[in-house]
């Protein structure tokens, strides 16, 4: 499987990842400039946190090998999928008990801002035909894809 | 190799999916009181309608035949001879060279005179009662809960969304004891009576009046008030189901007794889930059920992620999660902090995290279980609690994933 590496030495906090990553998820949008910043709906799947030090660390979610979320799902809805590595979250499923946030032992996850009705979770843009949208737009190399 | 797996929820199904992953070509066979497989966490989702009974179910379509399980549904086991080898149910029985006994656990009814085989009096543990709890609650008026927990709040809530007003029992002060500290619990209780519940508190149930028929009709409180009834839903705990094991020579005390390996006192015998005492709660018995198959395939496998204290709750779109204590002990440190909708807390024993709860806003927040679980002490990280993060703990593996850099 593939997974997005991080580099966290080289990372400036620019945060285009995160915008990628919003704009990504955001169907109909082709530029930076289709997005409303004030939209509490538009979201992005990954964080750029700050240590005590104030030092830049991005948080992508590690679709891992072995799931917290996914053990956690009670409902079906978030899945290891053997074929890929990816761990997917189908909403349309999902129960709502967040158990998945709960049990995120780096605190990747989250529930919509919006509504609190489904998660915000990484899908590795599986159905974009490319490497993730926040990897391309890292103009540092601090995040990259490798086969692991 | 045959494996057989007594129960198909959490930890059963987890372990039938483990063990097929690990042997390709071992039987594998699930016996099970319940027809189909379903959440129990979701059953309140039925009962107010917004779920059909196939969309309980937390396995994908075709999931035993594509992964090659009989599934022997809707049978109650009813022994083990651990000398032959068989598990023995109603119509039949089932040789194994590896037991699991996933069969989770049993709804309590309180020690009430009259309250057990009332045709309206139901607990709200499995989908059969689920279904009777929907259709009874569908033509009844007055409804009454007794406890106010999580599986009692369920109940009310997907009332509340049928257009009923319950009231709702429990000798506590507080409702959702287990899984919130008062003051969050609190946000719920308002919710839930604007919604047009009631709440008797700190009140004991102490009798039920039966009609001609045997229905129950009236509650009586220990204040001597009596609640009109027309449907009773206990919802007053559960205990281990062990009941099936009594002469099967397996040890058990209220639950099944485990080693670390999730092994019972016989050899070949595993337990796992609520059954086997350890937790209560979905994600542990999915862990539980993993580590008992492991160890049924041969790779010994040790249960070391123990650590069952969380929760979330989500009712009237309050989310909250949970972990560790509530209330601090003498000596301890607790920061708290509200604003509007939002309610935060996070209890320091020596600099070490012993309780986190979160209200309105649970984002980003599942480091707090790695950091209490692993008892690390954050007294030395120079930054403040609300800002805490995994950033301070950082650190990548060769393949990728995150490692903890920061230790206990």
């Amino acid at each position: 499987m593939k997974r997005i590496f991080i580099d966290a030495d080289k990372c400036i906090g620019c945060k285009n990842c995160l915008v990628a990553c919003m704009q990504a998820h955001k169907p109909g949008t082709v530029s930076v400039f289709g997005l409303d910043f004030i939209d509490p709906a538009l979201e992005s799947r990954n964080k750029i946190l700050l240590d005590s030090r104030g030092k830049c660390i991005p948080l992508f979610c590690r679709h891992c090998d072995k799931p917290g979320c996914a053990t956690a799902c009670m409902s079906g809805a978030m899945v290891k999928e053997p074929e890929t590595g990816y761990v997917r979250y189908d909403s349309d499923r999902c129960a709502q008990c967040f158990m998945c946030v709960m049990n995120c032992p780096y605190g990747v996850l989250k529930p919509d801002r919006e509504t609190g009705t489904y998660v915000v979770k990484c899908d590795f843009c599986a159905d974009h035909n490319s490497e993730p949208s926040c990897v391309k737009m890292c103009p540092v190399k601090a995040i990259y894809v490798e086969e692991v | 190799m045959k494996h057989v797996i007594i129960g198909a929820s959490a930890a059963g199904i987890s372990a039938a999916k483990t063990i097929r992953k690990q042997r390709t070509d071992d039987e594998i066979v699930i016996i099970s009181k319940d027809d189909t497989v379903y959440s129990r966490c979701m059953l309140h989702k039925y009962i107010s309608g917004e779920r059909s009974v196939q969309d309980l179910s937390f396995v994908p379509e075709g999931f035993f035949k594509n992964s090659r399980i009989r599934h022997l549904a809707g049978v109650n086991a009813t022994g083990i001879d651990t000398a032959k080898k068989v598990v023995f149910f109603d119509g039949g029985q089932e040789l194994y060279d590896k037991l699991l006994i996933a069969t989770g656990a049993e709804s309590v009814y309180p020690p009430i005179d009259g309250l057990k085989g009332a045709e309206n009096v139901r607990a709200l543990r499995d989908l059969s009662d689920a279904k009777i709890i929907r259709e009874k609650a569908l033509a009844a008026d007055n409804i009454v809960i007794i406890g106010a927990g999580l599986v009692g709040l369920d109940a009310a809530y997907a009332l509340v969304e049928m257009g009923k007003k319950p009231i709702i029992v429990d000798l506590a002060e507080a409702i959702l004891p287990a899984n919130l500290d008062v003051r969050a619990a609190a946000a719920y209780k308002t919710e839930f009576e604007k919604a047009g519940c009631v709440f008797r508190l700190g009140v004991r149930v102490i009798g039920v009046i039966r009609d001609q028929n045997g229905l129950v009709t009236s509650v009586t409180l220990d204040g001597k008030e009596a609640l009109p009834c027309g449907l009773l839903i206990v919802a007053a705990g559960v205990r281990p189901a062990i009941g099936f094991l009594e002469n099967s020579g397996i040890a058990c005390t209220d639950s099944v007794t485990v080693n670390e390996y999730l092994e019972t006192s016989v050899p070949d015998v595993y337990a796992a889930g609520d059954v086997a005492g350890l937790s209560r709660n979905w994600p542990n018995a999915v862990k539980q059920g993993e580590i008992a198959a492991m160890n049924m395939c041969g790779v010994s496998t040790v249960y070391d992620d123990t650590f069952a204290l969380k929760n979330t709750v989500n009712f009237f779109g309050i989310l909250s999660l949970s972990f560790g204590e509530f209330v601090p002990a003498d000596g301890d440190i607790e920061y708290c902090r509200e604003s509007r909708g939002r309610y935060e807390k996070v209890i320091l024993r020596n600099g070490v995290p012993v309780g986190v709860i979160r209200q309105g806003d649970i984002s980003y927040s599942g480091f707090w279980q790695y950091l209490i679980k692993n008892k690390i002490n954050i007294a030395d990280i120079p930054i403040s609690v609300w800002k805490l993060s995994f950033a301070d703990s950082f650190g990548m593996a060769e393949n990728g994933e995150y490692e903890w850099t920061v230790r206990a």
